[in-house]
């Protein structure tokens, strides 16, 4: 069994808003509930750790009982980093399984989660080839990079949690700063981690184009699935 | 065992639709929801003998209690698959004759309770699809003086069916919105009494369509409104 994740303590400044973007109305829902309904269909996951800031906490647990979301839900604090979140919401964690979920990523599908549930290795993430040109450089270009090499890392990611909070102590300890989980385990534990195709569907909102993008994207490809 | 909910199924459409549907096989248990008791229990002594049929006292009128009326049903049968609301009001009068408690009567009995109902069954139908059916009327199409507070409940009736085929898709649950044009009902009766009923389509024809749609067949139109009347002859 696992215990999800579910990262929502995103201030949404980018997207330039008074309301965080996880709490927008997409295709009429909040962000939120897009993910919470699909953790909330997988068997494989007995728990849901919503990671908010504790302002938040009473709208979630009313977005619950209206969308009758029927897993067993339990939060924990935001923290000043992702980072920092992400290691508030293991030590909530029951499972010795955990898959981390972020709330800005609504188009996740049941077969994402599922595939990466079925992947050999205890750890794992979805992650999509890179279709354009990526290059070194700030002001002026310093180094080109072979795009056949790189992958764009997305969400859902699974992990032990065992293995995940150790390498999250150490970088605590030594003060390191990681955009996302894989990254920090690969760093710390050398760790085999299994990377499963993900899609170019699964979008992270994060500026408003997105939002205008993401009812695109519903519309076609979620709405229409079944 | 799958579960059909029903309103107004003491006569007229809903009886038919009832009677028809049970005989498809399509459904185990039926739930009809209504305030007379009556009119239900004829309604279920001619149903198919082998399915369940749970007669619910309620008066659409009153829609707060309907929320748990919807949990009790999911609770003794375990699942709910189908909605059909079937149940309509209509006090005609003019626009100054119209008074405040009519239009919101109305409105009540049209729009408000058949809305909550679907709010409600839906959450249950939301991990394995299903479908509902909604009664709107080709009175909601065109304007028919004296009849306002009922036609225009019937336009909202088709546009809230539309907007929750769109908003319940991904759960893979189908909407439909059927207007029947004048039919031999008790509310037909209201709104043309000097109407010889036996010269106008039949409950039992609506039924038909409404059993087409929610059997096997009918899947791929949802989402619009689908207009059941005779030919001109």
């Amino acid at each position: 069994m696992y215990s999800a994740i579910l990262l929502a303590g995103g201030k949404g400044t980018r997207m330039q808003k008074s309301v965080p973007k996880q709490y927008l109305l997409l295709a009429g829902k909040p962000v939120i509930i897009h993910s919470l309904e699909r953790l909330d269909e997988l068997d494989e996951i007995s728990e849901i750790v919503v990671v908010c800031e504790r302002e938040y906490t009473a709208t979630i647990t009313q977005l619950l009982t209206q969308y009758n979301i029927a897993k067993e839900v339990v939060f924990a604090l935001a923290g000043q980093t992702r980072q920092e979140s992400v290691y508030n919401g293991l030590k909530k964690a029951k499972n010795s399984m955990v898959i981390i979920h972020e709330a800005a990523r609504p188009f996740a599908t049941i077969n994402d989660f599922k595939r990466l549930i079925a992947a050999n290795s205890e750890n794992a993430l979805l992650g999509y080839s890179i279709p354009y040109t990526v290059v070194e450089g700030d002001k002026k270009l310093d180094g080109i990079l072979d795009r056949s090499k790189l992958i764009n890392v997305q969400l859902p990611q699974k992990f032990s949690k065992s293995e995940l909070l150790q390498a999250h102590e150490k970088a605590f300890r030594e003060g390191c700063k990681f955009t996302e989980d894989a990254s920090l385990l690969f760093y710390y534990e050398k760790s085999n981690i299994e990377i499963v195709e993900g899609s170019n569907y699964n979008i992270k909102l994060t500026e408003a184009l997105d939002m205008l993008i993401g009812e695109i994207i519903y519309k076609e490809y979620i709405a229409r699935r079944r | 065992m799958r579960t059909c909910v029903i309103t107004g199924a003491s006569s007229g459409i809903g009886r038919a639709s009832a009677i028809m549907l049970s005989q498809t096989r399509e459904y185990d248990n039926y739930a009809l929801i209504g305030r007379n008791i009556k009119g239900l229990e004829e309604t279920a002594q001619n149903m198919a003998s082998d399915i369940n049929v749970y007669i619910i006292n309620a008066d659409l009128s009153t829609p707060e209690n309907l929320p748990h009326i919807v949990d009790e049903i999911a609770e003794k049968y375990g699942t709910i698959d189908c909605l059909l609301n079937i149940a309509g009001y209509t006090e005609p009068a003019s626009i100054f004759s119209t008074t405040y408690e009519n239009i919101q009567a109305t409105y009540t009995i049209n729009c408000f309770s058949p809305f909550i109902l679907m709010r409600e069954c839906a959450k249950y139908m939301k991990k394995k699809g299903g479908k509902i059916l909604n009664i709107a009327s080709t009175a909601g199409m065109s304007p028919r003086p004296g009849w306002v507070s009922y036609a225009s409940s019937k336009a909202a009736m088709i546009s809230i069916s539309q907007t929750l085929t769109e908003e319940l898709a991904e759960y893979g649950i189908k909407v439909y919105c059927i207007s029947p044009g004048r039919c031999a009902t008790n509310l037909r009766k209201k709104l043309a009494p000097d109407e010889d009923p036996s010269t106008i389509m039949q409950p039992e024809d609506v039924a038909r369509i409404i059993c087409n749609l929610i059997g096997e067949g009918g899947n791929c139109i949802d989402g619009q409104n689908i207009v059941v009347r005779q030919k001109i002859k």
